[in-house]
């Protein structure tokens, strides 16, 4: 099944042709800084399923032990659509919010709790962790 | 009181005086789609106590209430840091993530919970609606 993700002004898009193989949300600064929200939710897919389309610009930041996170954000309404983490390099991250989708996989994940809101919760059980899984 | 908020990758700044109109929560399909998260958290406040400091670039759309809403964003990472609409000009909202938000107030308010996503728990502690505020009168 085909998922759509677009940003504000629909000019950047990514179109997902399979389900994606984790979705997590995560509590860290950066993300917080990203969204201007609490967390951010991120689905990763592979990157063979994916087609992105639209001018975007790329904002690249220093992740974990040297490796970058290249950002892909549309230059025209400022939405993060997409990144690329040379973590994982055979995925791609998409924000969730983006697929504007209630039906959405729920996040299967919490990551970097140590930032987390103490507000925050979730209605489902998931496996919380200080940073990230090692 | 001041508060420095800055975009991701720091070239944009937002500075606040005093405390905040109102903190909140909006679960409404723009802003997710915006945020590229689940809602945003916002906080108002009025005009004259913001400024942003920083190249900015503004996108412009129309709001569901009809009127024009500007949001900017920083032209490097593309962070939305603050937005002003013609629907209440002598008002402005920031995105509290901005900002190191351990020193930020609780959200008070939830609104447009009817796209909520349904895997949220959030605390009974807070008013919440279906759709925006209702109007004080």
């Amino acid at each position: 099944m085909t998922k759509t993700a677009h940003c504000c002004c629909g000019a950047l898009r990514v179109e997902a042709s399979a389900d994606p193989d984790t979705v997590s949300v995560c509590h860290c600064g950066e993300c917080q800084r990203r969204t201007g929200s609490v967390f951010g939710v991120a689905a990763f897919f592979k990157r063979e399923h994916l087609r992105a389309e639209g001018p975007s610009k790329i904002y690249i930041r220093d992740g974990q032990a040297g490796r970058k996170v290249r950002m892909h954000f549309c230059p025209t309404c400022g939405t993060t659509v997409f990144w690329e983490a040379d973590l994982r390099p055979d995925h791609v991250g998409i924000a969730v919010g983006a697929f504007n989708d209630g039906n959405f996989p729920p996040p299967v994940l919490s990551v970097y709790d140590e930032s987390k809101h103490g507000w925050v919760a979730f209605a489902h059980d998931l496996p919380h962790f200080a940073t990230r899984p090692t | 009181m001041q508060r420095t908020g800055q975009c991701h990758c720091g070239s944009l700044r937002v500075i606040a005086t005093g405390e905040p109109d109102r903190v909140y929560l909006c679960h409404c399909k723009a802003c997710q789609r915006r945020t590229g998260t689940a809602f945003h958290f916002g906080a108002t406040y009025p005009k004259e106590r913001v400024r942003l400091d920083g190249d900015r670039k503004v996108y412009e759309r129309d709001a569901d209430s009809g009127n024009r809403i500007r949001f900017h964003f920083c032209p490097s990472c593309g962070t939305t840091l603050y937005w002003e609409g013609d629907r209440n000009p002598a008002v402005c909202g920031v995105a509290v993530g901005a900002f190191d938000t351990s020193a930020f107030p609780r959200p008070s308010d939830s609104i447009w919970e009817e796209s909520m996503h349904t895997w949220l728990g959030l605390p009974p502690r807070m008013d919440h609606h279906r759709q925006g505020r209702p109007p004080t009168t």
